[in-house]
């Protein structure tokens, strides 16, 4: 792997509601080398969306990070003061939601948002100078720089998400977090998005942790691919490996089950049961009540992830 | 019976677009959201027909249409050779005991107060079929059927207290019971887990050949649609552009926005990584749609007569129908 840009040591992040402690990311370890794009995915609930938000340090209350380290560029984020985490926020770590209208202000134009945006980070910058920034990476994006003057909900889901994506780029930020950027858009708006993501990422050397539950949409985009089940980090390979020889039984069970459109006889094979709950998780492997290998050990002994091929991580006793 | 279970026929439904008062008095003209704009096609017996296309393509309306949840603008609707939009109170009652709907959120489509067991077996007390204790041994039968189990004790539940993949199975539950002929499904899996998608999916197709059924599955995604319809529609803007059977429309799409959806959707294989051909831009409004063919603005084969001319709709071969001037 290239220089490591981030790295995630035994993350703990929990939830404490009324009915008890959600724990939502679970002593997950991983890094990200600068330059790749990392996916990140696995079903509604495991975990995916906090793990984004932690590296941010905006885990929504009642989240809190309770344990590990977070290492960006050399310096361990979890021992910054709120200032400087301000600071990296949107200029050296940035972030696209699924919903952009939870980050755009109805009121203000976009043309606006963006100015100001750069303005904060940067005073020293001439107002004119920044929309002059605004309109010439509206137009890299495909979207016309007239549209600066636009109110959000004048413009459609695409273009929207085309303004997000403009708000993590326009400060040249080194990380990007995208989660589900697309799942909300049309199919052909989505495959317009990835496009531009993709050639993006060449443009400007973008490190992108890509989280989505679209196998589909990871297998277009990502290097390599993490896998998460309940709270927990499974397997972590190169996409190539991942797809073609997945060695966790969930992953394993994810790939059988989700619909491909290639014109090949194939059948939809289903997985039993459903994800667990957080508050109690399954002792052992969390996989183990669904898991059509499971053995003895498997109910009591958690497996750690091991390297069982290069640079092919894998936690379960199989391996 | 006819081997046609539903014909619709040159079918169109325009909504009036809402209007201040000041708004309407200087267009002097009320505007129309085309909502389904001409539209033909039929559902044979036992086959799953898929509607599939983009958002606001016209789908949900065209389902409901059937269903006669709403009046057409114009245009023939036909179920097991009977004109629905003709036939009398008595009889549309009995039509739709025939006809079942299952739709996207299965949340939002339970009576969040009543119980679940009640809420399947209300069809059967509203159309008389059974009450009492008879109601609840066919509930609990059909509960059983579904894998809503141990029935007894999901029957007394209340949606909140319900899974996900629970509650559409108690969706699916109540659309059963009254053994329709025609279930028109609106994205019955949109909204459900990737794990649960398949078992849904495969439940649906083993209720369908228990039940004899045919299903009007309407999606807009169509690497699932490929597993579960026979034949498949596209719809783009109030228009069916193509229709056929699914494996002939697949391989061979005719028309080019088919070629892009077909295009646009990811393949769970990174060596499939390809260039896509994506059109340019979004869906038009469908209040003005554009002239000719609708897809001409975005259409990277336009040619002069696309803009001036619509299409007529028809086949290739084997039921195979397309509307586009570059088949002709
Ligand atoms: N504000 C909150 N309060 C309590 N529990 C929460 C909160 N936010 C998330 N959780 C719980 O934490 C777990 C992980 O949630 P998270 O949103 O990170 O999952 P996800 O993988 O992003 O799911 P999705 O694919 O649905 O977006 C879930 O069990 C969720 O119920
Ligand atoms: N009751 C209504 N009043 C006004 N406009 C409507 C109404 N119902 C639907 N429309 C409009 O008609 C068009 C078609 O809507 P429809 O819901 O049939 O699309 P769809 O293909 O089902 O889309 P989706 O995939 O988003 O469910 C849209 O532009 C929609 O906004
Ligand atoms: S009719 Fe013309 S514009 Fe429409 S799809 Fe065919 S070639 Fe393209
Ligand atoms: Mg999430
Ligand atoms: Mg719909």
């Amino acid at each position: 792997m290239a220089e490591i840009l981030l790295r995630a040591e035994d993350l703990e992040v929990y939830y404490a509601t009324r009915a008890g402690v959600v724990k939502a990311v679970d002593r997950v370890r991983f890094e990200m080398g600068r330059g790749e794009t990392l996916g990140l995915v696995g079903e509604s609930g495991c975990g995916k969306s906090t793990l984004g938000f932690s590296i941010l340090r905006l885990v929504p209350p009642p989240g809190k990070i309770v344990g590990g380290d977070i290492i960006f560029a050399g310096e361990n984020l979890l021992e910054k003061d709120e200032e400087e985490m301000r600071k990296i926020r949107g200029s050296r770590i940035s972030m696209i939601f699924q919903d952009p209208m939870t980050c755009l202000d109805p009121l203000e134009r976009i043309g606006d948002h963006i100015v100001e945006t750069i303005t904060t980070h940067d005073q020293g910058i001439k107002r004119a100078e920044a929309w002059k920034r605004a309109e010439e990476m509206l137009d890299r994006l495909g979207i016309d720089p007239s549209r600066l003057e636009d109110y959000p909900h004048q413009l459609s889901g695409g273009m929207r998400q085309r303004v997000m994506i403009a708000l993590a780029l326009i400060l040249n930020s080194e990380l990007v977090i995208a989660d589900e950027p697309t799942t909300s858009l049309d199919v052909i708006v989505e495959a317009q998005i990835l496009d531009l993501l993709k050639q993006l990422k060449e443009d400007y050397e973008l490190t992108l942790m890509l989280i989505t539950h679209n196998m589909g949409i990871v297998a277009e985009l990502a290097d390599r691919v993490a896998v998460m089940y309940a709270a927990k980090m499974v397997e972590v390979a190169e996409a190539l490996p991942l797809y073609e020889k997945p060695m966790h039984p969930y992953t394993q069970g994810l790939l059988r089950s989700i619909p491909n459109i290639s014109l090949t006889e194939q059948v939809l094979a289903t997985m039993p049961g459903s994800p667990p709950d957080l508050i109690r998780p399954p002792s052992g492997c969390r996989f183990h009540p669904r898991c059509p290998y499971v053995k003895d050990e498997c109910k009591e002994i958690e497996p750690p992830m091991r390297e069982v091929e290069r640079e092919h991580l894998v936690a379960c006793h199989l391996y | 019976m006819s081997e046609k279970l539903v014909e619709v026929h040159d079918l169109f439904k325009w909504f009036p677009v809402q209007k201040s008062f000041l708004e309407t008095l200087l267009a002097r003209k009320l505007d129309y959201i085309r909502a389904v704009d001409g539209i033909d096609f039929e559902v044979r017996r036992g086959e799953v027909f898929g509607l599939a296309g983009e958002s606001g393509s016209g789908k949900t309306t065209t389902g409901r249409l059937i269903l006669r949840l709403i009046e057409p603008t114009r245009g023939g609707i036909f179920f097991d050779g009977r004109n629905v939009l003709t036939v009398n109170g008595e009889e549309m009652r009995r039509l739709r005991q025939r006809m079942q709907l299952i739709f996207q959120d299965p949340y939002a489509s339970l009576n969040p107060r009543m119980k679940i067991g009640t809420a399947i077996g209300h069809g059967l007390e509203i159309h008389g079929i059974a009450k009492g204790q008879r109601e609840r041994d066919l509930v609990i039968q059909m509960m059983e059927r579904v894998g809503l189990t141990p029935a007894a004790t999901l029957y007394e539940k209340y949606p909140h207290q319900l899974s996900g993949g629970q509650r559409q199975r108690a969706v699916i539950a109540r659309a059963l019971i009254l053994h329709p002929d025609l279930i028109v499904a609106d994205e019955p899996i949109a909204m459900a887990d990737v794990s649960v998608r398949a078992l849904i999916l495969h439940l649906m197709m083993e209720l369908k050949e228990e039940f004899d059924l045919t299903y009007l599955f309407i999606t807009h995604d169509l690497a699932t649609a490929k597993y579960i319809c026979d034949r498949i529609a596209i719809m783009y803007l109030g228009k069916i552009v193509e229709s056929g059977p699914l494996r002939e429309v697949y391989s061979h799409p005719q028309h080019p926005y088919t070629e892009a959806l077909l295009s646009a959707v990811p393949v769970p294989n990174p060596r499939a990584r390809r260039e896509h051909i994506i059109p340019k831009g979004e869906i038009p409004s469908p209040i003005n749609p554009p002239s000719g063919c609708r897809f001409h603005p975005r259409c990277p084969y336009a040619m002069e007569i696309c803009s001036k001319d619509e299409p007529r709709f028809a086949g290739t071969k084997d039921g195979h129908l397309v509307a586009c001037h570059l088949r002709r």
